[in-house]
């Protein structure tokens, strides 16, 4: 009996012990880790995968074979409101499907970031008018990159800033031609939009982790976002042109979302 | 204790040893395969919780045994954000020993030691871990009652299936097993051996037999502890209800049962913040029955999920299947 109390007492107090928790303010100054973001493209709640046909408003349709976007500009902020901005030269990235793993994730990897407890963060889709005024040569190897991938039009027109290649049918059209290409046009035209979006959790930047941010981006909002449109009526070709342009910038504001992130 | 129950007792043993063995050296092949892609919740309702009280913690009539229990569960998991992501399917299997022990008349003691042996197959690759689980256990109080008219013989006789009681156990789950952080953030789900962590176990159980019929309930709390990693599983109510008869024969009987069970789980916490999609419920139906033979009792159970919404919906329970062999003490 007497040990049946004690093993009862022990039992307690080992609940007791396991469940208190204390944290110790960790001095982060100078220290730095990795961060990986996640971009997962779909289409609603489907996963995007080239050559399915999709459906949208005003009874169209559309299949893609190339799907890619700028980000630039990333920026995250802490639970203290100190914000963090990669540095610049490197804080620009394609976001192309075709470099999407098995799974449909684009990596984009931000390393030597400032550890801290992040709770926010932003990004630029495109290219802003300062990195555009840097010239030709201010853009490092970007320029290059940029041109293998197609996102160029020439450097006096500047970056398209989404790239959607595919066909497209409705009521009046079949498999025709779909070519999506928004940017800014020289200076005349600024369609660089920024968002922001609030993670679901605390992102952890620490030396010995790598936590990620799965942002997932809704290709469908890009047509039936805060504005709908129909390719019949002029969006099948998206160029140039100021109108079209900007509605699908800014219908490209609305796609991202975190959907969770991991500390390791 | 004669010479003959010796050797039954020791025929117990060598049994659990060659499954342990057997399935030691199974799980040597297939590497892990890097799956830092995949959708990436985890819960404990898998392995880690194969002790737990929506699986029982006993036998049917509530005797004292030491045995083996095997238990095999399937799982499938969405690994990804989207309802079209790809499918992976897990199977666990884990060999307990589990006992129940008599302290004295009214305190008893059950016990499990699982090894767990997991798998994993997704788009072709397969995963395989294993090693001891996370042992569990639990003091038991048990209050029986007693009809007023029951002559004063009865009272002392202490009959298992005369009647109705209740039993209180207190408990705990030990860390035995071991917890891989990387898994807890890339696998998916409760792909792990432990939780490591300490956990807190309540329990009320409420059972009722006569000669030709029995109910045995029993609700269980699960206060999980946070583990040295900052993850903490959800708290974990279970519940369990079973219904069986005896049909007994000239040498031997055969006690088939219906059971309904469940269990509800709060969000996991990871460095005290809460993640989303981590909570669950799952209700189980389930058929078997016990054989006692002499001193042995051999049991199964097939179980099938009726309704559930795990992790957002994103991992699906299959069925479970549980064989033991328990030696009555």
């Amino acid at each position: 009996m007497k040990i049946l109390k004690l093993s009862f007492a022990l039992l307690l107090c080992a609940i007791i012990s396991s469940c208190s928790n204390d944290d110790s303010g960790e001095d982060l100054t100078g220290q730095t880790g990795e961060l990986i973001i996640k971009f997962d493209n779909g289409v609603g709640d489907q996963d995007f995968i080239f050559g399915t046909t999709y459906t949208k408003s005003n009874n169209e349709s559309y299949q893609l074979e190339t799907l890619k976007y700028l980000i630039s500009n990333i920026t995250l902020t802490d639970s203290e409101g100190n914000v963090y901005t990669y540095p610049y030269n490197d804080n620009i990235f394609i976001i192309s499907e075709a470099n999407a793993n098995n799974a449909g994730e684009i990596y984009v990897t931000l390393n030597d970031v400032d550890a801290a407890d992040y709770t926010e963060i932003s990004f630029g889709i495109g290219i802003d008018q300062d990195r555009f005024a840097l010239g030709a040569d201010g853009q490092g190897d970007f320029l290059t990159t940029a041109e293998e991938e197609g996102m160029l039009w020439s450097w006096a027109t500047g970056y398209r800033f989404t790239r959607l290649d595919g066909t497209y049918s409705s009521d009046i059209a079949t498999d025709e031609a779909l070519n999506i290409h928004m940017g800014s046009v020289g200076t005349a035209i600024d369609n660089y939009r920024e968002v922001t979006l609030t993670l679901p959790n605390t992102v952890l930047v620490r030396e010995d982790s790598s936590p990620q941010i799965h942002i997932v981006a809704d290709i469908a909002l890009l047509f039936d976002g805060n504005t709908s449109v129909s390719f019949d009526e002029g969006y099948s070709q998206v160029h140039v042109d100021e109108t079209t342009t900007g509605v699908i910038a800014n219908n490209a504001m609305e796609m991202f979302s975190v959907h969770h992130i991991h500390n390791d | 204790m004669n010479d003959f129950q010796n050797i039954k007792v020791i025929a117990c043993f060598l049994l659990f040893a060659i499954v342990f063995r057997a399935t030691a050296v199974a799980s040597e092949i297939d590497p892990p395969f890097k799956s830092s892609s995949y959708f990436d919740y985890d819960c404990d309702l898998c392995s880690c919780s194969t002790g737990s009280g929506s699986f029982g913690f006993g036998t049917l009539n509530n005797s004292n045994f030491i045995g083996l229990r095997y238990i095999n569960q399937s799982f499938e998991s969405r690994n990804g954000v989207f309802s079209n992501s790809p499918v992976s399917k897990e199977t666990f299997n884990t060999y307990q020993l589990w006992a129940q022990i008599p302290v004295s008349n009214k305190f008893y003691v059950t016990a499990n030691l699982p090894y767990q042996d997991l798998n994993r197959t997704f788009q072709g690759d397969s995963e395989t871990i294993n090693g001891i689980g996370d042992a569990s256990v639990i003091a038991w109080f048990k209050l029986p009652f007693y009809k007023k008219d029951s002559n004063f013989e009865m009272k002392d006789m202490e009959r298992e299936v005369s009647g109705h009681s209740l039993q209180f156990g207190l408990g705990i789950k030990l860390p035995t097993g071991n917890f891989e952080e990387a898994l807890a953030d890339n696998v998916n789900p409760g792909f792990q051996v432990g939780t490591g962590s300490f956990d807190g176990i309540f329990s009320l159980g409420y059972n009722f037999g006569v000669d030709k019929i029995g109910v045995n309930t029993i609700l269980t709390y699960y206060l999980k502890g946070e583990n040295k990693n900052e993850y903490q599983f959800g708290n974990q109510f279970s519940y369990s209800a079973k219904v069986y008869s005896v049909f007994s024969g000239e040498r031997y009987a055969v006690m088939p049962f219906l059971g309904l069970s469940g269990d509800v789980y709060n969000k996991i916490k990871q460095y005290n913040e809460t993640l989303s999609n981590t909570e669950g419920d799952i209700v189980n139906t389930s058929i078997g029955a016990e054989v006692p033979y002499k001193k042995c009792i051999l049991g199964f159970s097939y179980t099938l999920p009726v309704s559930q919404d795990l992790f957002g919906g994103n991992v699906k329970s299959k069925n479970r299947l549980s064989v033991y062999l328990n030696y009555a003490l």
